[in-house]
């Protein structure tokens, strides 16, 4: 309990206008971050976006980001083991028939396709011929051959534009791998020693489907994704956890709780929304408010038009009119309780 | 009822009974609107089978402490 007293101490007060503090707190140190942009050199494979416009991301609620990472931990005896971490990232991996095919002759008189594969890249993505030849099968529905290093297909027409088109189909197919997941590479914490993957995709529901991922740790930079699968709790954290992680890059150090409120404030409608015009600035009550904010015009008159009612509560509008605004002291509307008002009784004046 | 975390991104949701959503209100001194919001088509509220109008507690974790958060069901 005592400690509960101590806590108690630093809460924040009724009336206190934690947003604007929060607004501030993030705001001025972002205006260094523009000044300060770092080149990243080095080995570096997933490049990812930092720095303001990764927070401008977060804070417009975009629904893809520009870069996705999606971050896969494994299970606990994979994960401590570097060849079966590789296995692991082989079965993610995304391969293109187009990237392991070294030539593709196509034969329009006799309406067959030949596709030679590169061994060297078979090898290395740890796919074999066969299982080639049988997604040809099954995913194109196309009869193919093994013939020594390549695949033969042949094809029911002799239609030039079909046997084209089959064969940009077929370079565009999924050999093996997540879609959409891209291409991983393999990480090492230190402070744990355990193999993580990195990848540049955000297909984390597609991930999440392969052995040996651990389901529980494997996260992504996409807060939609996060929110579509796990949902609003789950995306209010990650928002969060994308606001830290952003700013500490950058080393400007932000106490997390103003990061949280704005992360709170995203989410409490139920759904992640934006901070500018199309979301929380753009669907407050007060009609003064949203004029002051962007779009003047627009809102005098579509409140004029269909009688829209002001109660002038919020802050903006109230300094619009020159009135006390709701922070502190002023957000105090009646200080005197009902019951206790009917005790008072009128003051009669004893000259009279 | 409560849901078991499946993710380290996702707390514990808790089903509340009218009777705790009423004390909790009536302590706080608000409806049920100045709530925050969750669909019901959320995955943790179609977990717990919540309907429109009840309220979820949702327990955060904030580094060693657990802090209690309140979301009432609206139609997604």
């Amino acid at each position: 309990m005592a400690k509960d007293k101590e806590v108690s101490k630093y809460l924040v007060e009724y009336g206190e206008p934690v947003g604007i503090i929060a607004a501030q707190s993030v705001g001025e140190p972002g205006t260094q971050m523009i000044l300060r942009s770092f080149h990243l050199a080095g080995i570096e494979s997933t490049i990812s976006t930092s720095g303001l416009p990764r927070i401008i991301e977060l804070v417009d609620a975009k629904k893809k980001p520009s870069t996705p990472i999606t971050y896969i931990y494994l299970d606990e005896k994979i994960g401590k083991n570097f060849d079966r971490a590789t296995e692991v990232l082989k079965s993610i991996n995304e391969v293109r028939m187009g990237s392991i095919a070294k030539r593709v002759l196509e034969n329009f008189t006799k309406g067959k396709i030949k596709v030679v594969l590169d061994k060297q890249e078979l090898e290395s993505e740890g796919v074999t011929i066969k299982h080639v030849a049988g997604k040809i099968d099954k995913a194109l529905n196309l009869d193919s051959v093994v013939e020594d290093n390549g695949i033969v297909i042949s094809m029911h027409t002799r239609n030039l534009k079909e046997i084209r088109a089959a064969t940009i189909n077929l370079m565009k197919m999924l050999v093996s791998g997540v879609d959409g997941a891209g291409k991983g590479t393999i990480r090492r914490d230190d402070k744990t020693g355990e193999f993580y993957l990195v990848s540049a995709g955000s297909n984390i529901e597609g991930i999440m489907q392969v052995e040996g991922v651990d389901r529980t740790r494997t996260t992504t930079n996409d807060v939609f994704a996060i929110y579509r699968l796990f949902g609003i709790e789950a995306a209010r954290n990650s928002l969060a956890l994308e606001l830290k992680k952003t700013l500490k890059e950058q080393k400007i150090s932000v106490d997390e709780r103003h990061l949280n409120l704005i992360a709170d404030a995203m989410t409490a409608s139920g759904t992640i929304k934006g901070v500018g015009r199309h979301g929380l600035s753009g669907e407050k009550k007060s009609v003064f408010a949203r004029a002051a904010y962007e779009e003047t015009l627009k809102h005098l008159i579509h409140a004029a038009a269909f009688g829209e009612v002001d109660s002038m509560r919020g802050v903006t509008e109230n300094i619009l009119v020159g009135k006390q605004i709701p922070i502190g002291t002023g957000a105090v509307r009646l200080a005197i309780k009902k019951e206790d008002m009917a005790k008072i009784k009128p003051q009669t004046s004893k000259k009279d | 009822m409560t849901t078991k975390s499946d993710h380290e991104l996702v707390p514990v949701h808790e089903l509340m009974s009218e009777k705790e959503v009423k004390t909790l209100l009536d302590s706080m001194g608000m409806t049920l609107e100045g709530l925050p919001k969750i669909f019901d088509t959320d995955p943790q509220a179609v977990k717990l089978g919540a309907k429109t109008g009840q309220v979820i507690k949702i327990y955060r974790r904030e580094g060693k402490r657990e802090i209690p958060y309140y979301r009432v069901v609206v139609e997604g």
